[in-house]
C-alpha cells in the first residue's frame, strides 16, 4: 500500500502519520529508526514486564497474605516476617546458603585459577585440548545428574570415594550424613562442575595478556611465582571479578545438588533458603510464607548485584 | 641447596645454572603433574559412572570399585526407558530447549540491535531497567509465574517454561555487544545503497552477528538443558525433561537400581556431547566473552 | 465449603486480571475428545503408569464411553506424591481420582479436595458387593481413611512395618529367624550379633537399618516403647460403617471416625526411649549412617547381603525378588515386642475428587479397583505382591508362593492377631510435620543433637506448626 494514495483518499490520521514518518528526510528517517527501536524491543519489554518485572512486585504482596489457594487468602501484614524471622529452618537455611557460597566460590576460582595459569604454560596443543576438555567437560552434566551420581560416589560405606581413602589408612568419612561435612561435601560436588568455567575464563583473560606481561612473569621458581602474584593476578583482576560474581550469585540460588543428594538433612544441615522456599511455597502450598522467603532471596542477590555493578561501574560492564 | 656449602668464585655461575635448570624443571612438571592429578579427579567420577552403567545391579555396589564394564549389561539401558518414559522425556527436554533458544535467539536479537544500534527517547533507561531485571532471580518470582501460568492454563505444558524464559536480558546484553562491534560505515555504504531500515537489519547488522547468536544459542541451550528448579514446579510426568526423569530412575522409595539410574546419566549427557562437539567454540568464547567484556 | 471454593476462584481471576496481563494464549493444547466420550483421570503414584492399568481395561470394557487417563505422580515418599497432587490442584489442574497413602489421606479430606464417600456407599444398589469388600477387609483398616466421621477412601493396600531378615546374613551367625513373641532384647542381641566390622572398626555388614521418612523409619519403636507423635484419639460417628457393613465383627468394636492427632508428644519419655535406641545402635555401628534422598539404598544393602534386619511390609516381598533374591533368602516376623507389640501401619487407596466433573464413573473406577476382578488383575498384586492387599483372601500365604516369604502370615497377622496396630500419626497438616520430624531424626541421627534435645526441639516445632493450623477436628 502507499502513503499518497492513502492520504489522498482524506484518511486523514494515518495518511498523515505515515507521511510523518516515511518522508524522505533525515527527520523521518530519525523516526522510522525510533518506531523500529522501540516494535524491536516489545518483545523483550513485555516479557520482563510480565514474567520478571511484574512478578517481583506481587511477590512483595503476596508476602503480606496467608494463602494455600484452596481457601480464599487472609491479610496478616508483616506476620510472615515475624514468622520468618523466628524460624529456625530460614535461618540455619541462610547461613548454610552462605557457608556454601564461600566455599563454593572459592575453590573453583581459587582451582580454575591454578588450573588455567598452568594450562597456558603449555604448548604441545593435543594436551592443552585434552586438559581444556576435560575440565570442561562436568559443565555439559546438569546439576542433577552430578547430584545423583556424585550421591554415590560420596556414599559413605560404598561409595568409591571412601574406598580408596580408607586404602590411605583414612576412616570412612560420613560426607553426606555428618552436619557438619555435608554443606563441605555438597561445596565440593557444586566446585567440581563449575571449574570448567571459571577455568575458561580465565584462560580467557590470559589469552588476552600481552606476552610481554607473561614472559616477564615466566621466570621460573619462587622469583616467578612472586611475579605471578604482583603481575599476573593484577592483570587477571577483572575475570576473578567476574568468576566470583557470577559464582556467588549462582551459588546463592543452589537448589539441585542438595535437594537431591539430601533433601537438605541430615537435620537441616544441607538445607538451603531455596529448599526451605521451595518447600512451603510447593509442598505445603504456603504462598504467603513462601513468597516472604522468596523476597530475602531477592534481597540478598540484589545486595550481591548491586556490589557487582559498583565494582564494575567503568570498567569492564559498559563498554 | 647444597651448592651453598661448597660455593666457590666462579663456580657461582655454574650453580646458579643448574639450580636454573632444576628450577625449569621443576617448573615444567609441577604444574603437569597437578594438570594431570586434577584431569584423573574430574574425570574418574564420569568413568565410575560409564562403567557402572554397564554393570549387573547386583555388582554396582562392590567394593573394591570396579573400573571396567565387565558385564556389558546393556540391558541397564533399556531398563531406563522402561522405568520411566525416558524416550518422551527426552522429546520433552528437546523441545523446551530448542523453543526457549529460539525464542531468545529472536527477542535478544531485535532488543540488542535496538539498544547498540537505534536511537529513540528512553533508550538508556530502557537498556539500564532490563539489565536490572538481571538481579532478580527465578525462585523470587516462581509463586507469582505458577499462578499466571495456571491462570493462563499453561501448566504443565511446554509453554509454562519457554514463555517465561524467552525474554533475556542477558541475550539482549550479548548481541548489543556484538552489534557494537559492525563499523558504523557498513550500515552508511548501505543506506547509499537504498536499503531500508529492516533491510539494513536483516541482511546487513544479522549476518554479522551471527557468532554472538551462536555465543547465546550454546550458552542458552546448555542453561535450558539442564535446568531442574522451574520443571519441577511447572511439569509433571509425562512432560517431565531428562533431568528429572533422571531423578525419576532412583525410584519411588528409593528402590532403583544404581545401574538403571547411571545408565540414565550416561543417555542423558550424549545430546550434551554432540552439541559441545559441534559447538564448542562458540560454547567457550562465551564464557570467555563474558569475562572480558562482561 | 463450596462457598469458600467459590470465593478463592474468583479471587484468583480477580488476580490474573489485576496481573494485568491480558496475555491471551492461543493456540493452547486441547484435547479433542468425542462428544459422548467421557474421560476420567485417575492420579497413580510411583513410576509405572501400567499397573493399573488392567482395572482401568475392566471399566473400559464394561462401558465403552469411558477413558480412563493416567496422571503419574512421582516422589521419593508419600509426602512428596502427596505435594504434587496438590501443587497440580493448585495450578488449576483437575484429577476425578487421586491417590493417597494414610499420610495423606485427612489432608485432602481436610482441604476439602476428596469427597466423603458415606452415601455412595450406603445408597450403592449393590449392597452385596459392600458386603462382601468389608468382611474381607480389617476394620483398622477402613478406620485409618476416615475423617471425622466419613470414609475417604476404600483401603486398597496397606503396610505394616514387621521386621525383614536376611536369612543368610542370620545363618552365618548362628541365628534363626526368630519366634512370634520375640523381645527388643532379642532384636539387640541379633543386631548386634550379625555386624561385622573391619579391622580398622568400618562396619561391613550391618546388623539394622532404616530409612527417615514418617513411616517404616524409627516410628516402628515408638510404638512399642509406648509412645506416638500425636495424641491418638478417635472421632466420634462411623457408626454407618460399624454397624452397617461390620456387625459381629469383634475387631470392629470400639472404633470411631477416624482419628484425630491433637496434641503433639513428640518429647514423652517412652519417645525419647526409642529414639535413644536407635541412636545407640548408630553409635555403636550396627546401623549405618541414615540418610534421605541417595544416601539410601537399603534395597541394595540388603539384597547383597550387607545387611541383615531392616523395617518393611509385604512391598519388600516382590521386590526383592525383582532385585535377584531368591525365594529363602529372606524371611519376616511381627516386630519385637518391648512395652507391647503395637505396630503402626499405613493404607493406601484412591480418593474421589470434589471437583470431578465424572463423579460416577470416577467412582466406578474405584469401585472396580477394590472388586475381586481389580484385585485379581492388578499388577500391584499380580504376578508378585508389590504391596500388601487389604483384603485378606488376597494376602495368604498362596499370594507370596513365589517369592516368599515364608512367614508370610504375618502380614494379615499383624491386623488380625494384634487389635492394637493402629496407623501412622497423619493429621491434615501432615506434609509438615513430616519435614519436622525427619528434620530432627536428622539432627539426632547425625550426632548432632542428643536425643532429649531433638525430641524437645521437634515438639517445639510441632507445636507451632498445630497452633497455626485452621480447626480441622470437631470439638468433640
Amino acid at each position: 500500500m502507499s502513503g499518497k494514495s492513502l492520504s489522498s483518499n482524506n484518511i486523514g490520521g494515518i495518511g498523515g502519520l505515515y507521511h510523518w514518518l516515511f518522508q524522505d528526510t533525515m527527520e523521518g528517517l530519525r523516526r522510522r529508526r525510533a518506531l523500529l527501536g522501540y516494535l524491536f524491543l516489545l518483545p523483550t519489554l513485555l516479557g520482563i514486564f510480565i514474567f520478571t518485572a511484574g512478578p517481583i512486585f506481587v511477590s512483595f504482596g503476596l508476602s503480606l497474605y496467608r494463602w494455600n489457594i484452596f481457601k480464599p487468602p487472609d491479610f496478616i501484614a508483616l506476620d510472615n516476617f515475624e514468622r520468618l524471622l523466628a524460624d529456625r529452618r530460614v535461618i540455619v537455611g541462610l547461613g548454610n546458603t552462605l557457608k556454601f557460597t564461600v566455599l563454593a566460590v572459592a575453590s573453583q576460582v581459587s582451582l580454575g585459577l591454578i588450573l588455567a595459569l598452568a594450562v597456558h604454560r603449555i604448548n604441545r596443543i593435543w594436551l592443552r585440548y585434552y586438559f581444556r576438555t576435560a575440565y570442561f567437560l562436568p559443565l555439559l552434566m546438569s546439576g542433577a545428574s552430578v547430584a545423583v551420581f556424585m550421591g554415590y560416589i560420596f556414599h559413605k560405606e560404598f561409595g568409591p570415594l571412601n574406598y580408596y581413602l580408607t586404602l590411605l589408612g583414612l576412616p570412612q568419612i560420613p560426607w553426606l550424613t555428618n552436619s557438619d561435612l555435608v554443606m563441605i561435601s555438597i561445596a565440593i560436588i557444586s566446585a567440581w562442575r563449575n571449574l570448567g568455567f571459571t577455568f575458561l575464563i580465565f584462560l580467557g583473560g590470559l589469552a588476552n595478556l600481552s606476552q610481554e606481561v607473561l614472559d616477564a612473569a615466566d621466570v621460573d621458581g619462587a622469583q616467578g611465582l612472586r611475579r605471578l602474584w604482583s603481575v599476573v593476578i593484577p592483570l587477571l583482576s577483572p575475570q576473578i571479578l567476574f568468576a566470583t560474581v557470577t559464582g556467588v550469585i549462582g551459588a546463592l540460588q543452589v537448589f539441585d545438588e542438595p535437594y537431591i543428594m539430601t533433601r537438605g538433612g541430615p537435620g537441616n544441615a544441607s538445607r538451603t533458603l531455596v529448599m526451605v522456599m521451595y518447600e512451603h511455597a510447593f509442598k505445603d502450598i504456603e504462598f504467603g510464607y513462601g513468597s516472604a522467603i522468596a523476597i530475602v532471596v531477592f534481597l540478598m542477590i540484589l545486595a550481591m548485584s548491586a556490589v557487582q555493578m559498583w565494582l564494575w561501574r567503568n570498567r569492564v560492564f559498559y563498554q | 641447596m647444597a651448592s651453598n656449602a661448597t660455593r666457590m668464585p666462579g663456580d657461582i655461575s655454574a650453580a646458579e645454572h643448574r639450580r636454573q635448570i632444576l628450577s625449569h624443571q621443576l617448573g615444567r612438571w609441577v604444574p603437569l603433574f597437578i594438570l594431570a592429578v586434577m584431569s584423573v579427579v574430574i574425570l574418574a567420577p564420569i568413568m565410575w559412572t560409564i562403567s557402572t552403567s554397564l554393570r549387573s545391579g547386583v555388582d554396582s555396589f562392590t567394593v573394591p570399585p570396579k573400573w571396567l564394564p565387565t558385564d556389558l549389561a546393556v540391558e541397564n539401558y533399556a531398563k531406563v526407558f522402561e522405568t520411566v518414559p525416558f524416550a518422551r522425556q527426552i522429546l520433552n527436554s528437546a523441545i523446551i530447549t530448542w523453543g526457549t533458544v529460539l525464542g531468545q535467539l529472536i527477542t535478544a536479537a531485535l532488543a540488542g540491535y535496538a539498544f547498540a544500534r537505534l536511537e529513540f527517547k528512553g533508550r538508556d533507561l530502557l537498556f539500564w531497567v532490563v539489565l536490572a531485571t538481571m538481579m532478580i532471580p527465578i525462585q523470587a518470582t516462581v509463586i507469582p509465574v505458577f499462578i499466571l501460568i495456571r491462570n493462563l492454563g499453561l501448566y504443565d505444558t511446554y509453554w509454562s517454561l519457554i514463555l517465561p524464559a524467552t525474554p533475556t536480558a542477558f541475550g539482549a546484553f550479548l548481541l548489543r555487544q556484538y552489534y557494537l562491534t559492525i563499523p558504523i560505515e557498513l550500515e552508511e555504504s548501505a543506506l547509499i545503497d537504498g536499503a531500508n531500515q529492516w533491510q539494513l537489519f536483516r541482511q546487513v547488522y544479522l549476518p554479522l552477528v551471527k557468532p554472538g547468536l551462536a555465543v547465546l544459542a550454546i550458552l542458552s541451550f546448555n542453561f535450558h538443558w539442564n535446568e531442574f528448579f522451574r520443571p519441577l514446579i511447572f511439569l509433571q510426568h509425562e512432560n517431565y525433561p531428562i533431568t528429572i526423569g533422571i531423578f525419576q530412575l532412583q525410584g519411588y522409595m528409593m528402590t532403583g537400581s544404581i545401574s538403571v539410574v547411571l545408565a540414565g546419566v550416561v543417555v542423558s549427557l550424549v545430546p550434551v556431547i554432540i552439541i559441545f562437539l559441534f559447538g564448542q567454540r562458540y560454547l567457550i568464547e562465551g564464557i570467555m566473552r563474558g569475562a572480558i567484556k562482561g | 465449603m463450596s462457598a469458600e471454593k467459590k470465593m478463592s476462584r474468583r479471587d484468583l481471576l480477580k488476580m490474573a486480571a489485576a496481573g494485568g496481563t491480558g496475555l491471551v494464549m492461543s493456540g493452547l493444547p486441547v484435547r479433542v475428545i468425542a462428544q459422548d466420550m467421557v474421560t476420567i483421570k485417575v492420579q497413580t503414584a510411583g513410576l509405572d503408569d501400567n499397573t493399573l492399568q488392567p482395572v482401568a481395561d475392566i471399566q473400559m470394557a464394561r462401558n465403552p464411553n469411558v477413558n480412563v487417563e493416567w496422571v503419574v505422580l512421582t516422589g521419593i515418599d508419600h509426602e512428596e506424591v502427596a505435594a504434587k497432587i496438590l501443587a497440580l490442584v493448585a495450578a488449576g489442574e483437575s484429577i476425578d481420582v487421586g491417590y493417597a497413602a494414610t499420610e495423606a489421606c485427612q489432608l485432602f479430606a481436610g482441604q476439602g479436595l476428596a469427597a466423603p464417600l458415606d452415601d455412595r456407599i450406603t445408597s450403592d444398589p449393590d449392597q452385596d458387593f459392600w458386603t462382601d469388600f468389608f468382611s474381607d477387609v480389617h476394620p483398622s483398616l477402613t478406620e485409618a481413611m476416615m475423617y471425622e466421621g466419613s470414609l475417604y477412601e476404600p483401603p486398597r493396600d496397606f503396610n505394616a512395618a514387621n521386621m525383614y531378615f536376611n536369612t543368610n546374613v542370620l545363618a552365618e551367625n548362628g541365628f534363626e529367624v526368630p519366634g512370634e513373641e520375640w523381645t527388643k532384647d532379642d532384636f539387640l542381641e541379633i543386631a548386634r550379633g550379625t555386624t561385622k566390622k573391619d579391622d580398622s572398626g568400618n562396619t561391613e555388614v550391618f546388623g539394622y537399618a532404616w530409612t527417615n521418612r514418617l513411616w517404616g523409619s524409627w516410628m516402628p519403636w515408638i510404638f512399642v516403647a509406648g509412645g506416638n507423635l500425636y495424641t491418638e484419639e478417635r472421632a466420634p460417628g462411623g457408626s454407618w460403617v460399624w454397624d452397617g457393613y461390620y456387625e459381629g465383627d469383634m475387631a470392629a468394636d470400639g472404633r470411631g471416625g477416624g482419628f484425630r492427632w491433637r496434641e503433639p508428644v513428640a518429647n514423652s519419655a517412652e519417645v525419647v526411649e526409642a529414639l535413644q535406641l536407635v541412636v545407640d545402635l548408630w553409635q555403636e555401628g550396627v546401623t549405618p549412617d541414615i540418610a534421605m534422598g541417595t544416601g539410601q539404598t537399603l534395597t541394595g544393602f540388603y539384597s547383597t547381603g550387607l545387611l541383615c534386619m531392616t523395617p518393611a511390609g509385604g512391598f519388600w516381598a516382590g521386590r526383592l525378588g525383582n532385585e535377584g533374591m531368591a525365594k529363602g533368602d529372606f524371611d519376616v516376623q511381627y516386630w519385637p515386642n518391648w512395652r507391647n507389640q503395637k505396630h503402626q501401619f499405613g493404607t493406601g487407596g484412591h480418593w474421589l475428587s470434589t471437583t470431578s466433573t465424572a463423579p460416577d464413573e470416577a467412582w466406578d473406577f474405584m469401585k472396580i479397583e477394590v472388586s475381586h476382578e481389580g484385585f485379581q488383575s492388578s499388577i500391584f498384586f499380580n504376578p508378585v505382591i508389590i504391596t500388601t492387599p487389604s483384603r485378606r483372601s488376597y494376602s495368604q500365604a498362596d499370594a507370596f508362593e513365589s517369592t516368599g516369604p515364608a512367614n508370610s502370615d504375618v502380614f494379615y497377622g499383624t491386623l488380625d492377631d494384634h487389635p492394637s496396630t493402629s496407623p501412622i500419626p497423619a493429621p491434615p497438616w501432615s506434609n509438615p510435620m513430616t519435614t519436622i520430624f525427619t528434620t530432627y531424626t536428622g539432627f539426632a541421627m547425625s550426632g548432632e543433637m542428643g536425643p532429649q534435645q531433638a525430641l524437645d526441639e521437634m515438639q517445639a516445632e510441632l507445636e507451632s506448626l498445630t497452633n497455626r493450623q485452621p480447626q480441622y477436628y470437631g470439638d468433640d
